[in-house]
């Protein structure tokens, strides 16, 4: 019959485990407690030992292989009941931890590393002491939520708020007509165009120095079904504005039907996020990790404005600029801001 | 400090039963084969967390427990699992404790590194290092006062000689003259750290003529040895001369945890160490007696296999702690009058 071997919880952390290399090649015959395979932790490297006495039928992982606790590494063919290996090998053959017990079937064992836990878990929901109501998270909220919470308590933010005069980019938007520009492609042109004289900004927060980003991109925040995922625009600097709108535009059909490649986390130098649609006027944002910046945008809106002593109405936007004060100080911070403010009003 | 380990002398067991013997083996025997089964376990992810292992210093656990009387006391560290299952704490409360059920010797609330049963005569382990020794300086004095013949034995390793409560403990036991029996498994290394890069003397039994009472180096490795040192220093104690010093020399098999892959212990010296394994060793002069032939012993390996197999089948299904029991336990009950019943 056939033995799973899993990855044993040998890490002190939860990081990955490296394969050196195996000790014993596919089709040899191998004994319970006899080195097996050869990994290495953040600490150390050390041999692992065989779990069954058998052959060793085939390995899921390879030398350089990075591998987590719990998962499959080896498959062994075993005869019999042998001590030890009789327990392991019913466990594979049991369906879940959470299947429920009956009266002559006894209460399935937990089925890998951390089982205690989800031993815990299981016993709970059948003794139905949770009674509180729960929902899923979806697993893109999941890790949203991990990232978002990582930000808050990891970066030192701090909040810069200016309005700048929208009429330049109503009017420009007017002028690509028939195709409607997207709003955010105008403000990533914006953006991109500021970050050229504030390099800074593109620079990122690594163990105590400051990395030069890579990239050349700036994110577009966009809700899809609930979903937070963000379309990165790299060189928006070589791209006009209407090149950009549909470059928007096709990332969030590509979400909307569920490609993989387009959920995938891209990396920016800035994000910008925008909740005017929604009535919003004006909001802060939570930095994106690793980035330096997001960039909030409000809701265009008529608003009387001084000008030369007289009042006038204009359109304009509140932005709202989120930033991270481990790599940049307040007046910088404020200039990149009024960077921003001019590109907007010279659209 | 190999060097210093001789054979174990057939004719020495001459003047012991054979049933005593074979008890001694027995016990040696369990606690490997229980490490070897919780080993595979956590290397199986069956069980969760990680777990210090005793396997090469079974005879120290068996030799020291097997001197003392049931109602005398022994204090642990976090490496337990030995100390526990030779003061008669069976293998189902062990394995049930480790896989943190509410029938589990502290009722699930211990765990692999603080094993123990006040029933038995074991204060649940202490895992901070040279932590136990004050406590059993106060156990002691607690006899003294009460003029009870009981003693309390102190499990430590060599890397609490170094510690200050080492010190602390120690020195307040001289003084008083308390019945403990301090014994250091001296298994050379302190987690990953060599003896000998912590210590100038490395001899820790000499430490016990700077405070004034008598320290003796015993070989760990020979289970007589350890009876009868301990035995020894237990009578001491009984008439008032104590303390007493025991620096069992030993060896650990395994990593300090399981996730210590132990490339720090030289290939020689683990190969030279393995040929004095605690159980080979006894079972050798056990079989050149005569009335003990391999075949018992192989006999009584299958019964232990078989006891620890169910006991973990058992201890993977046993209840687990619930809500209501974070409320149990959270003030000190266990005095003299519940341990006489």
């Amino acid at each position: 019959m056939e033995l799973l071997m899993k990855m044993p919880d040998l890490a002190t952390t939860d990081s990955a485990i490296k394969l050196i290399r195996w000790l014993v090649e596919p089709g040899q015959a191998v004994k319970r407690g006899q080195p097996l395979v050869e990994i290495e932790t953040d600490k150390a490297t050390s041999e692992v030992e065989s779990i069954a006495t058998g052959v060793l039928k085939q390995v899921r992982a390879l030398p350089d292989d990075m591998v987590f606790a719990g998962q499959v590494i080896a498959v062994f063919e075993v005869a019999g009941a042998s001590p030890g290996s009789t327990q392991a090998a019913s466990q594979t053959s049991i369906p879940s931890p959470s299947a429920k017990p009956s009266a002559v079937t006894p209460a399935p064992l937990p089925s890998q590393s951390g089982g205690l836990f989800a031993r815990n878990r299981a016993a709970a929901v059948q003794q139905a002491i949770v009674k509180t109501p729960a929902a899923a998270l979806s697993p893109t909220q999941r890790t949203v939520g991990r990232r978002m919470q990582a930000s808050k308590q990891t970066i030192p933010h701090f909040y810069l708020q200016a309005s700048a005069n929208a009429e330049r980019m109503i009017l420009r938007r007017k002028a690509a007509a028939p195709k409607k520009l997207v709003w955010d492609a105008m403000f990533v042109c914006a953006v991109g165009n500021a970050l050229k004289k504030f390099e800074r900004i593109c620079w990122r927060f690594e163990e105590d120095e400051l990395v030069a980003s890579e990239t050349d991109a700036v994110g577009v925040a966009v809700d899809v079904q609930g979903d937070l995922y963000v379309v990165a625009i790299a060189a928006p600097r070589s791209k006009t504005a209407e090149q950009i709108s549909d470059e928007i535009r096709a990332g969030v059909e590509r979400l909307e039907a569920g490609d993989p490649e387009a959920r995938a986390i891209r990396p920016a130098n800035l994000t910008i996020t925008n909740l005017g649609a929604a009535n919003v006027e004006s909001f802060a944002a939570i930095i994106n990790p690793p980035e330096t910046a997001i960039l909030a945008i409000g809701k265009i809106a008529p608003a009387a404005v001084v000008q030369e002593g007289q009042v006038v109405i204009q359109n304009r936007v509140s932005l709202t600029l989120s930033v991270d004060h481990r790599i940049v100080n307040g007046k910088y911070a404020a200039d990149f801001l009024s960077a921003i403010v001019r590109e907007v009003e010279v659209f | 400090m190999i060097d210093s380990i001789a054979e174990i002398a057939a004719d020495r067991l001459a003047g012991y039963e054979r049933d005593f013997l074979c008890s001694l083996y027995e016990r040696m025997a369990l606690i490997r084969e229980f490490e070897e089964r919780v080993k595979f376990l956590f290397l199986e992810g069956a069980m969760p967390g990680t777990i210090h292992q005793c396997q090469g210093q079974e005879a120290t656990a068996v030799g020291v427990c097997a001197a003392l009387n049931a109602d005398d006391w022994i204090t642990s560290t976090f490496r337990g699992h030995g100390h526990a299952l030779s003061k008669g704490l069976t293998p189902q409360e062990l394995l049930d404790e480790l896989f943190g059920a509410r029938t589990g010797c502290c009722k699930g609330k211990g765990g692999s590194m603080h094993v123990g049963n006040m029933e038995k005569g074991m204060v649940p382990g202490i895992a901070i290092v040279a932590g136990g020794i004050p406590l059993a300086a106060g156990m002691a004095l607690a006899f003294k006062m009460q003029k009870s013949s009981q003693v309390v034995a102190c499990f430590f390793g060599d890397g609490a000689v170094a510690e200050g409560a080492f010190h602390e403990g120690v020195n307040m036991a001289a003084l008083w003259r308390l019945p403990a029996i301090f014994v250091c498994e001296n298994n050379l290394y302190g987690a990953s750290t060599h003896i000998s890069k912590v210590m100038k003397n490395t001899r820790v039994s000499d430490r016990a003529a700077s405070y004034g009472f008598r320290g003796e180096t015993v070989d760990g490795n020979d289970v007589l040895a350890v009876y009868e040192a301990t035995r020894r220093a237990a009578d001491e104690c009984r008439f008032g001369n104590g303390p007493v010093l025991l620096e069992l020399l030993t060896y650990r098999r395994t990593g300090h945890s399981r996730r210590d892959p132990c490339s720090y212990q030289a290939k020689d010296e683990r190969e030279r160490w393995f040929s004095r394994d605690p159980l080979d060793r006894f079972a050798a002069v056990l079989r050149q007696r005569g009335d003990v032939a391999q075949a018992d012993l192989d006999q009584l390996k299958a019964r232990i296999e078989t006891q620890i197999n169910e006991a973990v089948e058992k201890a993977q299904r046993a209840p687990l702690p619930q809500g209501a029991d974070l409320l149990t336990d959270i003030f000190a009950g266990a005095g003299k009058e519940e341990r006489k019943r």
